[in-house]
């Protein structure tokens, strides 16, 4: 439904993404996830046909955006919060929007009411905080009724309260058969919405996978708290085990928790905690992306 | 093309600068209107002649234009409001020219209205004053009708600037500067001894002051004739609408 292959955009001397390539299937929530710079905004504006690549191809369906017949019912996007006229009621800006993308008229209250907008609809943009504009951007995105919905960022600036919405109304879109690509840098905003994630940092891709699979591919940690602090990790090195100090505690990796308490009592050390880490999502990213960060 | 252009139309009415703007022009009018009349010569106000120069205030109709044309372009700019006009309209060029109509009606709709609004003031202030309103069909009519059709042009060449070079404050100084300062500066530079050319007569506020020029007092012989005037104005509009297609096409929008 989207695919991006081999794509590469350059902006003066720097490389903003880099041989990417990636597809989402119908059905499926994928969330895009990279670090601030990454080339996650630039690869999702090269599918919308805002910016034009240097290679690669960027497709919708098969088709570049601006080659989709009626493009504005086929693919809903949300791109920032900023792209509103202040002085503009919300009403009228989704009534600009429809006029131009060929909906109907009647289209405008439907997603109004679906984003929760419909009390607010005649202020005017510019008394809307960050997050009614994030409904906004959403409910235009939405007036075409598409099958494929490209959304940047667009948990910035909701409310606890909304991001569960966002996440709530981005599941209903999915199991209606509709392709949602998400980018964020705020993983925990992803990690419950999304079926699989594509990383990627520098322009580059890292992963694509189920965040099962990938949280699978990381390593668990332990967490181990003690008064000997210091000898408690001369003993884990020495076993073959990685420690890291984070604080009064030890992030120690490639061992279990048994492993850890074992080697603890064999050298007599006082623990005052011991607790296996769950990887998330968060791990996962850091682990895949820290190599290419240094 | 009508879904395009019919929601740019449906943008300028949305916001409230259309209304200030509106209400700006009415006053600006009125003040000159009210002051010439009252505050002139009776002489000066007697017979169609005279009262053709006061419908005449609307020669700042095309700059008036011109900042609507700027004003709807360089607004999605500075607004970022064109990200949801291309996805909308993906077809680059269909958004310039829709722009440009869109521009244009506004342009001629406002002028229109500050000289409905000049003649009405005539026909209610000048009896004031013991002096018969002389405007009548003829000349009014076609003066009118010069006014309307720069007024249309530069709305239109004011549009394709906003498109090609976005900054809404530095088109804007750039526009003005370029009609207040260095058109002048190349006029004279051009019949300079020098040159010796009167190919200044070509430029764009040379072209639209021959459009307004009846040839009555035609101190220069070397301006042009009004339709000619029309035709390198509309040239001009159309140079402008060519550079804003290719810098809209080649240009990111990010």
């Amino acid at each position: 439904m989207i695919a991006v292959e081999d794509l590469r955009k350059r902006y003066g001397k720097t490389l903003a993404v880099d041989g990417l390539s990636f597809t989402v299937e119908p059905g499926r929530v994928v969330g895009f996830l990279g670090p601030n710079g990454a080339g996650k905004t630039t690869t999702l504006r090269i599918l919308l046909g805002l910016v034009r690549a240097n290679s690669g191809q960027a497709t919708i369906l098969g088709q570049r955006y601006n080659e989709l017949e009626r493009p504005f019912c086929q693919v809903g996007a949300v791109l920032e919060a900023s792209g509103f006229h202040p002085g503009r009621k919300a009403r009228n800006h989704l009534r600009v929007v429809a006029q131009a993308g060929h909906v109907p008229k009647k289209r405008v209250d439907e997603v109004l009411e679906i984003v929760g907008l419909e009390g607010a609809a005649k202020k005017r943009v510019g008394a809307y905080s960050l997050g009614m504009r994030q409904r906004l951007a959403l409910a235009a995105a939405l007036l075409g009724d598409p099958g494929v919905l490209i959304l940047d960022e667009p948990a910035n600036g909701l409310d606890p309260e909304g991001i569960r919405w966002l996440r709530d109304l981005l599941r209903s879109l999915a199991a209606e058969g509709r392709a949602v690509l998400i980018s964020s840098h705020v993983l925990a905003e992803v990690e419950q919405t999304v079926d699989e994630v594509v990383i990627i940092n520098k322009g580059r891709f890292v992963a694509h996978g189920s965040v099962e699979s990938l949280t699978r591919s990381v390593e668990g940690r332990v967490r181990v708290c003690s008064p000997q602090a210091a000898k408690l990790e001369k003993q884990l090195t020495k076993a073959g085990l990685t420690v890291k100090t984070d604080g009064y505690a030890l992030l120690v990796a490639g061992g279990s928790s048994e492993q850890v308490g074992e080697i603890a009592a064999k050298s007599q050390l006082v623990l005052h905690e011991l607790t296996p880490v769950t990887t998330q999502l968060e791990d996962v990213f850091f682990a895949l992306t820290s190599g290419e960060q240094k | 093309m009508i879904a395009s252009l019919s929601s740019e139309w449906l943008k300028i009415r949305t916001t409230r600068t259309i209304y200030w703007l509106l209400f700006a022009l009415a006053a600006l009018v009125t003040l000159l209107v009210v002051s010439s009349i009252l505050a002139g010569h009776k002489v000066d106000l007697v017979g169609a002649d005279k009262q053709l120069n006061l419908i005449g205030i609307g020669i700042l109709a095309p700059v008036i234009a011109l900042m609507m044309g700027l004003i709807v372009s360089t607004g999605e700019f500075r607004h970022g409001t064109i990200t949801p006009t291309l996805l909308t309209t993906p077809s680059r060029p269909l958004v310039v020219v829709s722009k440009g109509i869109a521009a244009i009606l506004l342009g001629v709709a406002l002028v229109a209205f500050a000289e409905a609004l000049v003649i009405g003031e005539m026909a209610a202030l000048l009896p004031l004053r013991g002096i018969d309103f002389a405007l009548q069909g003829g000349d009014a009519a076609r003066l009118l009708v010069r006014i309307l059709a720069a007024s249309a042009i530069w709305a239109g060449i004011g549009s394709a600037l906003g498109l090609a070079f976005r900054n809404q404050i530095g088109t804007f100084v750039g526009c003005f500067a370029w009609l207040f300062i260095a058109e002048g500066l190349v006029q004279a530079i051009l019949a300079s001894r020098w040159i010796d050319s009167h190919a200044g007569r070509f430029l764009p506020l040379s072209s639209t002051l021959s459009i307004f020029n009846d040839g009555k007092n035609n101190a220069d012989s070397h301006m042009l004739g009004q339709w000619a005037g029309v035709a390198v104005l509309s040239g001009w509009m159309l140079l402008a609408t060519i550079l804003a297609l290719v810098l809209l096409q080649r240009r990111d929008v990010s």
